[in-house]
Formats: structure tokens, sequence, C-alpha cells
């Protein structure tokens, strides 16, 4: 069992794998922390010593943002956005994609799972 | 694709007159502008604009962080009021 940067337990999977488990890090990132501490890629997490674990929680904590720190500045992000009432905003606010995708088809990230429309007529054979 | 640094903001010269006719002249009127694809540039904070929509000017008081967006991003283009329930269905 190891705790690093909050909340994560990641368990007896490789190292660079169960660093992806927390939020902020993706392949990229955990890759560049192994590599950095020099841990080989085939040690599994319940193999770390302590030091190790040590280190990596320092490294993290010092270098990257993430969990509620990157999920805060996300937010502040699309607050401002939507504070300044710009198209990206607007956009935000109303749920639907952002970044100029097609709303007539798709789009079911953004919107959510699809509601029947009320009173809509069943074509009938 | 962002545009390259070495070219500067895009802006349409004549804003930039405009806005120093309207600074120098002290009141706070509405800027009508027509450039919905100007970049918004620091000296414009504090004034207000109206950007063309293709049928109204909608007035814009540009804030700090504004700067680097463009007009049209403030002025939307398109109303959506929803959609029509099926009459017909509604009775049955």
């Amino acid at each position: 069992m190891a705790r690093i940067a909050g909340v994560n337990i990641p368990t007896n999977k490789r190292v660079a794998i169960s660093l992806r488990y927390i939020y902020g890090i993706g392949p990229k990132n955990a890759k560049d922390i192994i590599d950095h501490l020099g841990i080989p890629e085939e040690r599994r997490v319940n193999q770390l010593t302590d030091e190790e674990v040590l280190r990596i929680r320092e490294l993290i904590d010092r270098e990257y943002r993430v969990e509620g720190d990157l999920r805060r500045e996300e937010a502040m992000n699309k607050k401002r956005l939507m504070d300044m009432a710009c198209y990206r905003g607007l956009r935000h606010r109303k749920g639907l994609p952002v970044r100029g995708q097609r709303t007539h088809t798709n789009a079911r990230t953004r919107k959510g799972k699809a509601v029947a429309i009320a009173g809509k007529k069943k074509v009938t054979k | 694709m962002a545009r390259s640094v070495w070219k500067g903001p895009f802006v349409d010269g004549y804003l930039l007159n405009k806005a120093e006719v309207s600074r120098a002249s002290g009141r706070n009127e509405i800027i009508k502008i027509w450039s919905r694809r100007s970049t918004i540039l620091p000296q414009f904070v504090g004034l207000t604009f109206g950007v063309y929509n293709g049928k109204k000017f909608i007035p814009v008081q540009v804030t700090e962080n504004m700067v680097g967006h463009k007009f049209g991003e403030f002025s939307p283009t398109r109303t959506f009021n929803g959609h029509s329930a099926d009459k017909k269905a509604k009775r049955g």
C-alpha cells in the first residue's frame, strides 16, 4: 500500500502504470517520473522501498499539479470563460461542445445521455 | 493552429484610431464596430464597444481578462429559443 499525492492507493502493478491512477498523471508524466528517479520499469509498487516512495511523493509535490489543485485550476479556467460571457463560456454554461464540433448528431459526451423529446410523434408503418 | 507570434495580434487599424478618439473625448459612449475578427488589445480595456452580430450592436464592456480574445466571441450571432413541442401530440 502506497499513498502518493493524497488519496491514491495504487497496488501491485508496475509503478509507471499505477502512478496513472493519480488525477493529472498520464503515461507521459508517469514515465518521466520513473526515468527521473531511476526506477526500473518492471518494478512494482509493492517492491518499492520506503525511500523510493518518499522520493516519488516529493517529486510529484514539487513538479506536478495533481488531484485537487488541478481540478480547482480547471474549474477556475472554466469560470473565467463563463464570467466573461464569451462564446466558449456560453457553451460551457449550456453543456454543449466548446470547440466547434457538430451538435446535429453525436456530441453525447457533453450533452449526456439522449432524452426523448416530449410529444414527438412515433413513426408508424 | 495558433497564430505566429512574430506577426503580432491581428487588429483592424481603424479600431486603434476609434479607441483613441473615444479615450480623448472622455465620454464613455459605445463605439460601434463591425470588426469581429479583431483581437482585443490592452489599450481597449475600460471602453465599451458595440459589436455587430449581423443584426444589432451588442454592447461589450471590455475588461482585463478579455484581452487576447476576439470581439466576435462576445457577440453571439445565433439565437436559439428551444424546440417547440409537437402540437398534435400534446392534445392527444
